[in-house]
């Protein structure tokens, strides 16, 4: 059975949708609340966790923190295996920005309705609803931000959706209809090469997310248990980053092969050069 | 009955959903035939008309009204069309045309850019890379378009009810989505939700006759009751005057038709 994945910039929208959608088809919810135990799991502080998926920060700050790339690294890496069994419908974990290419997971954003945000928000604050308006907008546009710097995704990009649905004017209860129906479609039942698609992914979440505790600038694609690291590295240091990389990523499950693929670090190479 | 407009990239499959979803409902599909009412009403050549509703503006175009006055017959011409309701457009820029009328369904058909190159290199009989660079290309023009005339992107998922990428999903499945949408309660019809329409039918129409002789004028309506807003002092001139009585004679629905002067317009005047 399919995996559908409710993506909203409304996280009490997400929440609502996906309870209502997972419960007219029968299916299990996987959001926020498993972010204690990945937490616990990965021995990082809930709050760092939590902050890592808080959707705020500029992208150069999101950049520059290696705590961060670990801990969505972490959440990434848990989600994609929790999404396995199928049958469940997914918010509130950015999975849209991270499940790609599998055709057994139908992605639907809502849009809130702006009229009613910027009413609750103005109440909220105090505010002019023009202004309220201009705050809405400003938090849009950083957490755009925050997906390019996060996952190097636009979250605006309407091609990263199978459906849009607007609650301006839709309601919810036909939005759920909507996505029920969707569903059930054939397209979106799973398969041999999409469900293989997704262990696949997963595995590469794992291998990263166990890289990125020790070394930064890590890329992972997996297929069949084979895993390909891309990374920088300088002349020096190849041989030695090839090994780590190898036994690392070798002490996770499901890993049969590894090839590491090592870039030149030209910017470090030319800092060292003038010491 | 709903108005719903469809709007799409070329080579996205939106004209098979448009045709589909009035075939479905039993609704009149308006699309470029909509150019030839406004060319013989209006009296400009159709291709004109696709041009200013195509290309973006240039920056001599910018300077000039010819567009805005194109734009303004294009838009009473979809308005005359659109007042009774029961009908799918998938023309471009409805929703932006159509904006403000309460209970409009507006959709956006999107396909991955590779099924839309195959798809005109199927059509077409020419290279994958000839075809992306039409697309693109295309794309390009609708999005200068929209951004010089309405300051938005057509791209935005914020402008419409509904969004669905033609993929994983069908033709077939858009159509039952918009249909099931367009019989929901929001956007069921009636005479009182109706009357926003034949309102701003009647202000574009007003706009569209008065657009050659004065561009800068703006127009609101309701329940018949016509202002014609001018920057111009006092009532605007006698020629200003003349024509808006003549105007009260001629169309037909026009309950009261005053001029204002003012600074500021109204944000909902035509």
């Amino acid at each position: 059975m399919p995996i559908i994945i409710i993506s909203s910039e409304d996280p009490a929208v997400e929440e609502q949708i996906a309870a209502r959608t997972a419960k007219a088809v029968g299916f299990q919810t996987l959001g926020p609340e498993v972010l204690p135990a990945i937490a616990a799991k990965h021995a990082i502080p809930e709050p760092k966790l939590a902050e890592s998926l808080g959707r705020t920060a500029t992208p150069w700050w999101r950049r520059q923190a290696k705590g961060r790339q670990l801990s969505l690294a972490c959440v990434e890496a848990e989600v994609l295996d929790r999404l396995a069994p199928d049958n469940i419908v997914c918010w509130g974990l950015g999975a849209h920005l991270y499940v790609l290419g599998i055709s057994h997971a139908l992605k639907a954003r809502l849009l809130p309705d702006p009229a009613r945000q910027i009413e609750a928000l103005a109440g909220q604050r105090g505010v002019s609803p023009q202004k309220a308006g201009k705050l809405l907008e400003g938090a849009r546009l950083k957490r755009a931000q925050w997906a390019q710097a996060a996952f190097g995704q636009n979250e605006m990009d309407p091609s990263m959706y199978d459906l849009i649905i607007n609650l301006g004017q839709i309601d919810p209860d036909e939005a759920v209809g909507t996505l029920t129906t969707a569903v059930g479609y054939r397209k979106f039942q799973p398969m041999t090469y999409s469900i293989s698609s997704l262990a696949d992914l997963a595995l590469a979440a794992k291998v990263k997310a166990k890289l990125l505790r020790t070394m930064n600038d890590i890329r992972v694609q997996a297929r069949d248990g084979k895993v390909v690291v891309t990374s920088k590295a300088l002349q020096r240091e190849r041989r030695k980053k090839t090994a780590a990389i190898k036994s690392l990523a070798g002490e996770v499950p499901g890993v049969n092969y590894v090839e590491v693929h090592l870039i030149n670090y030209v910017i470090r190479a030319a800092a060292e050069s003038f010491r | 009955m709903a108005i719903i407009t469809i709007s799409r990239g070329s080579y996205s499959m939106g004209k098979a959903v448009a045709e589909q979803v009035a075939a479905c409902l039993g609704y009149t599909v308006i699309s470029r035939d909509l150019l030839l009412d406004a060319s013989t009403r209006f009296h400009v050549s159709e291709i004109k008309l696709i041009r200013a509703i195509h290309d973006a503006p240039g920056i001599l175009e910018r300077l000039s009204h010819s567009r805005q006055a194109y734009l303004a017959y294009i838009r009473a011409a979809l308005t005359e069309r659109v007042r009774d309701g029961n009908v799918v457009y998938h023309g471009l820029a409805g929703h932006l045309l159509l904006k403000g009328i309460p209970g409009v369904l507006k959709v956006r058909i999107t396909a991955d850019l590779e099924r839309r190159v195959e798809n005109e290199m199927q059509r077409e009989g020419i290279s994958a890379q000839e075809a992306r660079d039409i697309i693109l290309k295309d794309d390009n023009q609708r999005r200068g378009w929209t951004k010089s005339l309405h300051g938005v992107d057509p791209w935005d998922s914020n402008l419409y009810d509904l969004v669905v990428r033609i993929g994983a999903l069908t033709v077939a499945d858009a159509v039952s989505f918009i249909c099931e949408a367009a019989r929901s309660e929001g956007f069921r019809t009636t005479d009182k939700s109706l009357q926003p329409v034949k309102d701003l039918a009647l202000a574009c129409r007003i706009k569209a006759e008065l657009v050659e002789e004065f561009p800068t004028v703006g127009v609101t309506c309701q329940y018949g009751n016509v202002i014609v807003y001018t920057r111009e002092k006092g009532t605007g001139g006698s020629r200003l005057h003349k024509r808006i009585e003549a105007l009260s004679k001629e169309i037909q629905g026009v309950f009261n038709l005053e001029v204002h002067s003012s600074e500021n317009f109204p944000a909902d005047a035509v």
